[in-house]
């Protein structure tokens, strides 16, 4: 097939190169150097896709980022979907399979369609807030049909096979934009030494150099740019990034870069190719050189495909020599339009006419247009637009002066294609992101950046800065700027700009919206923004109905909310909005602009986090084992803990009964190197610890240990452990798994900003020691076969630590007990951790010494009523409502924290929410955790609830289950029965009880 | 007016003697396998049958001795003590490192230190700096507790980039340099060692993350193992 539309020569495509792609499974020739969007114009395809709300058809409207139409699927395989990619920034390769989003069934016969063309008025802004709001219970069979008729794309169902990445860089400058503003900087930058990123989404540098016909020292401007970026790339610092949008722009000059490095490649990225990369940027001055995007006009059915914004045509006949019609009409506001006309009519086709809304237009490129005899309409606008699926003509009329009237009869063009310019706006949105308020400026017609925190430059079309010369030197002067404030003072030195053309311009005209001979309301849709179907009607009905705030406005209408940001539309609705209003644009206001400027893949946010590198995964030394030896894992924190040890095919239940009754008869071991270790060192060591835990440190012997509890200024328990006197200055804390960090912090925390004066270092051993701790009967005859530490039970009691060799390594060893046993806690150093363990086992068989994770760990403990900070505690329980007064001393000489929020009027209430043990009357049932305890289970809901669940296991060892649970006032009603309805029906009623379920005395870890 | 309670200082007290803090030799006799934190991956083959060309290096300095050592910079009879025993001054310039033949001092806070020496020089290293520091100070053995992997090549700097905010550039981050900072998920302590050589000190229980971590941020450039 031809491209009927591309011209035999010219533009910056390598007609040598040719490529095929598949658009809607239909199979279309392109070249090297072309987008999608300008490929498809080649090949006459009109429309694109289907519009939002009404499903008209629609077609390429821009040449860049603000096209709002274009928005396609791209892929060859499910696993390479790409939603969301606008056919102006897809560069075409070999192959490329893309197709419109929305359309259903297809974009060119849209059943959608009739509903947009039957029913137009009855689809009014806030349609979805008024028709689907009710009843609720049937939004989610609503939405499935209008999210299939919105089109938003879809996402792949298979795994991305593509590498995604992501870099941190610093830099002295950062240049968003390689147009001529932002080359200009560049080259003053880099001249200066300073360290440079220069971004800019194309695939090549120059921006709007690239489809000028303008010329630099009267030569093609892109000789200019072609000699620019060649200095560029031999300065060492200067670091280029073509195809990379700047999206976000941050506070302290952070900003996020997307760079699509293979996308232009092929559907896949080759082999050990990163397919697109997040670049992290840390800038100590930014330079903006976004430019500018053209407003397009907004006038009765302006979205028929073949309406399109005059600079997109102008850049679609000089960089991709694609003519995008036949017979063009263009309306105008201003001058640089004219050079659409112009670049039209020299491509050999037929100017209808130039529409010009202003009275007596003047300027060198009217009088280039004059001199080719193209047919100049002054004071009129294009007013409707004929045709459905292209463009077939146009009704002009003259207009007032001011342009909010029609001043005469209409008259009828025909024409395929229709290009508006109602001037530029500058592209703000960057600026926007860092919380800066545009301004309004009258001589631009547009918003420019307004004040900022940010180190930020700004150069060009974005300040509204349009002349070629101007901008070449706004570009320098912010470069040497932009230099001298990061450090490198005589940067401008050198440096002469090229010579530019000096074009003569006339006033531009401040017109957005072209009246109709019926009021907007009856007249033909005149859209604003595109991606929404917004309307000009939609805005004035908006007002009318009370929305006066332009951020209502939007909401209302949805303008500004595709993924095109209403780069095209949001100033002409804010005109709309305030020639309703009866008042200017500056007191309308505008609505600001938030990150990303362009959709970002998942796949660029993720980076490399992902898979197996998605978070930490934190192993003990003995973890070899534990995986050689069958152990499923619990994530603790970002430890791996085992969690369970199954033989055979043991059920869960079967290992955890299994493992609790091994380490109760004779002997079991369970690595615990994931616990907190801290030391700390200082001859203020003890009283330290007497301020942070809620007990007494005063007294403890050296070679002793003690169980302590760390609660919050508000009195409420955060986190518990063993801490052991290793010697008088000298101390070893213990933590739980998840509390090591926080409680490290809350140490040094307390250490330099309320006690400095304390001599006390912390540092955490957490990863020194390899920890292991055997637990049962036999525990003692196993240790003593490899240790030579005397194990006498008299000697070497229950709360006392030794150090010794345990299997030839030295050791501490800690006689301390979370199972209620006859427990060794064995420390060493953790480079010889598996080698202890693995000797544990050598000696161990004959007791049937058996490894147990996690779970056993929870029902051992839960047997004896020992807490788990974190799951029987939640931030809201003081030490007293868990029962354990007993870890509590008022009688410190200085106070410990949480000790006036413990004695707040509310935490010293008698009837509180108490942790309790809880029988089950049927012995075997188990009550699930998070479970609430009522008083009366027929209640009608919503009933009292006195407390919940927090601990609940089945006990081999008893023969029954034992749980832990919140109950209000519980200490006080021993022996009562309370209820538990499930969300099942069942009622298991329990008995309130002493958690500690067994060997009360504590007998069994004394022997 | 608000009460602005001054802190109260105790009363100056004499130097702690050794005894107050539990001194212990935690190394077992050589026939006892030490398994460094990378044990498991088992570098030595991968290096054996691994790339041998390849734009990063990576080596780790396993089974080291690392001591954490804590003071006052007020303190004279601790830097005087560390002068003493090291034969250098501690580095008290924030950000940097001293170092003489295979012993080695980095700056990581005001008031602490990381040193680290042959594996079995800690235990007498620490006697020695215990006798002669005097007043608050704290020596912890962490040795087991980290290890030390050096990244070299042309392409060190590209893999640190992506692994760490901390600006890695000549201009920022000079040969002798010390930084403890992110590093992907986890931290690292930093050290550019040469023009090329980065050594980083990471902790035992994240060894295998970053492991992975390097093993994938290198694979564009090519990673060699050196045993």
């Amino acid at each position: 097939m031809s491209q009927k539309n591309r011209l035999a020569s010219g533009g910056r495509v390598d007609r040598a190169k040719a490529l095929n792609f598949s658009y809607n499974g239909r199979q279309y020739p392109g070249f090297e150097g072309d987008t999608v969007a300008s490929a498809l114009l080649a090949n006459g395809v009109d429309i694109v896709g289907r519009s939002f709300k009404y499903s008209r058809p629609r077609g390429i409207i821009a040449a860049g980022a603000e096209e709002p139409n274009a928005v396609l699927q791209v892929g060859a395989t499910e696993a390479t979907q790409v939603p969301n990619v606008r056919a102006t920034q897809q560069s075409l390769f070999n192959g490329l399979v893309c197709s419109a989003t929305n359309g259903w069934p297809n974009a060119d016969l849209d059943l959608m369609g009739y509903v947009g063309k039957v029913g137009g008025r009855m689809m009014p802004p806030g349609f979805y807030y008024k028709t689907f709001m009710y009843p609720p219970s049937l939004w989610e069979t609503y939405e499935k049909f209008i999210r299939k008729a919105a089109g938003l794309g879809r996402s792949s169902t298979e795994r991305d096979p593509d590498m995604y990445d992501k870099v941190n860089h610093h830099c002295d400058l950062m240049i968003v934009g390689a147009g001529p503003a932002g080359l200009a900087a560049a080259l003053v930058a880099a001249r200066s030494g300073a360290r440079v990123i220069l971004a800019d989404e194309q695939s090549e540098f120059g921006g709007s150099l690239l489809d000028t016909r303008e010329t630099l020292n009267g030569r093609p401007a892109a000789e200019w740019v072609a000699t620019v970026v060649e200095e560029l790339k031999q300065h060492p610092e200067v670091l280029l990034l073509p195809r990379s949008t700047v999206n976000g722009y941050h506070d302290h000059n952070f900003l996020t870069i997307h760079e699509r490095c293979t996308d232009h490649l092929g559907d896949k990225a080759p082999a050990g190719q990163v397919r697109q990369r997040m670049h992290r940027v840390r800038a100590n001055q930014v330079v903006l050189a976004t430019g500018a995007h053209e407003r397009p006009l907004v006038f009765g059915n302006n979205d028929v495909p073949g309406c399109m914004q005059a600079a997109g045509v102008s850049t679609y006949i000089n960089r991709y020599a694609v003519v995008p019609g036949k017979e063009l009409v263009l309306m105008t506001t201003n001058d640089h339009a004219y050079q659409t006309a112009l670049d039209w009519h020299d491509a050999g086709r037929k100017v209808v006419a130039i529409v010009d809304t202003r009275q007596n237009p003047k300027g060198d490129r009217i009088d280039a247009a004059k001199s080719r005899g193209l047919n100049i309409i002054a004071g009129s606008g294009v007013i409707e637009v004929q045709g459905s699926k292209r463009v077939t003509g146009v009704s002009i009329a003259p207009l007032n002066a001011a342009g909010d009237a029609l001043a005469g009869a209409v008259e009828r063009l025909g024409c395929d294609t229709v290009a508006s310019s109602g001037g530029w706006s500058p592209v703000i949105h960057l600026s926007c992101h860092t919380g800066s308020r545009p301004e309004w400026r009258d001589d631009v017609i547009g918003f420019v950046p307004g004040k900022t925190v940010q180190k930020q430059h700004c150069a060009g079309g974005i300040n509204g800065t349009y002349s070629l010369k101007a901008v070449l030197e706004e570009g320098a002067r912010a470069g040497a700027a932009a230099c001298e404030a990061a450090g490198f003072s005589d940067a401008a030195k050198g440096i002469s700009l090229p010579l530019a053309e000096e074009v003569r311009e006339g006033k531009a005209m401040a017109l957005y919206h072209i009246p109709h001979t019926k009021p907007t309301s009856r007249a033909p849709k005149q859209f604003v923004d595109y991606q929404n179907d917004v309307t000009a009607a939609g805005i004035e009905l908006a007002t009318r109905e009370g929305f006066e705030s332009i951020e209502h406005v939007k909401r209302y209408t949805a303008m500004g909310f595709g993924t095109d940001q209403g780069k095209l539309g949001n100033i002409n609705g804010m005109a709309v909005a305030a020639k309703s209003l009866n008042q200017t644009i500056p007191q309308t206001g505008t609505t600001i602009f938030r990150p990303n400027y362009t959709p970002v893949t998942f796949g660029a946010v993720a980076g490399r986090d992902c898979g197996a590198l998605f978070d930490v995964n934190r192993f003990s030394a003995m973890h070899k084992w534990h995986l050689a030896n069958g152990a499923l894992f619990e994530d603790v924190g970002q430890w791996k803990r085992p969690w369970y040890f199954p033989q055979g095919g043991e059920t869960m239940q079967q290992a955890l009964d299994r493992e609790c009754k091994a380490t109760r008869e004779s002997v079991g071991i369970l690595d615990a190197s994931t616990l907190g270790k801290i030391d700390i060192q200082g001859k203020d060591a003890r009283e330290f610890l007497a301020r942070v835990y809620t007990n007494a440190w005063a007294k403890l012997p050296v070679g002793k240990c003690r169980y302590g509890l760390m609660c919050g200024e508000d009195g409420m328990v955060f986190d518990d452990g063993v801490t052991s006197c290793l010697a008088d200055n000298h101390f070893l804390m213990t933590t739980t798994t998840g509390g090591a960090p926080r409680v490290l912090e809350w140490l040094e925390l307390y250490h330099q900003t309320e006690w400095p004066e304390l001599e006390v270092y912390f540092s955490s051993v957490t990863d020194h020691w390899a920890t292991m701790t055997i637990s049962g009967p036999n525990a003692r005859k196993l240790l003593g076969e490899l240790t030579d530490i005397d194990l006498d039970r008299d000697t070497f009691k229950f709360m006392d630590l030794r150090q010794g060799d345990v299997a030839g390594v030295p050791a501490r060893v800690f006689r301390i007990s979370f199972t209620g046993e006859l427990s060794y806690e064995i420390n060493v150093q953790a480079n010889y951790g598996l080698h202890v363990w693995e000797k544990l086992f050598e000696h161990g068989a004959k007791f049937n010494l058996t490894p147990y994770g996690t779970e056993s760990m929870h029902v051992l403990r839960a047997e004896k009523g020992f807490i788990i900070a974190g799951q029987d505690t939640d931030g809201s329980v003081t030490p007293i409502d868990l029962g354990m007064s007993w870890c509590v001393s008022n009688a410190k000489p200085f106070s410990y924290i949480g000790k006036r929020g413990m004695a707040r009027e509310d935490c010293v209430r008698t009837d509180r929410k108490h942790l309790v043990g809880l029988k089950t009357r049927e012995p075997k049932t188990v009550i699930p955790e998070g479970a609430q305890a009522v008083n009366d289970p027929k209640q009608p809901i919503p009933m009292t609830m006195l407390g919940h669940v927090t601990s609940s296991y089945y006990s081999a060892n008893l023969g029954h289950s034992v749980a832990m649970g919140f109950v209000r006032n519980g200490h006080n009603r021993m022996g009562e029965t309370v209820f538990y309805p499930l969300a099942d029906g069942r009622v298991i009623e329990a008995e309130i009880c002493n958690p500690v379920f067994l060997d009360p005395k504590g007998e069994r870890q004394n022997v | 007016m608000s009460d602005i309670i001054a802190p109260t200082k105790p009363a100056a007290v004499e130097a702690a003697p050794v005894a107050t803090v539990a001194l212990m030799d935690q190394l077992p006799s050589a026939d006892i396998r030490a398994e460094s934190p990378l044990y498991h991956a088992d570098l030595a083959t991968v290096a054996k049958q691994g790339p041998k060309t390849g734009g990063v290096t990576l080596q780790e300095h396993k089974l080291l001795g690392h001591l954490v050592i804590r003071g006052n910079q007020d303190n004279a009879g601790f830097l005087a003590g560390a002068r003493a025993v090291l034969g250098f001054d501690l580095p008290t310039q924030p950000l940097t490192a001293a170092e003489d033949g295979a012993l080695s001092v980095r700056w990581i806070a005001p008031d602490e230190w990381l040193v680290i020496m042959p594996g079995k020089e800690a235990f007498e290293l620490e006697n020695r700096l215990r006798a002669a520091m005097s007043g608050h100070v704290a020596i912890v053995n962490v040795s087991g507790g980290q290890t030390v992997l050096e990244l070299s090549g042309p392409d060190a700097r590209a893999v640190l980039k992506k692994s760490t905010p901390y600006d890695v550039h000549d201009r920022n981050f000079p040969v002798g340099k010390v930084v403890t900072t992110v590093f992907a998920k986890s931290q690292a302590v930093i050290r550019r060692t040469g023009e090329q050589n980065w050594e980083l000190v990471i902790r035992r229980s994240f060894a295998d993350y970053l492991w992975l971590w390097l093993q994938d941020a290198c694979a564009e450039f090519g990673l060699v193992v050196k045993d």
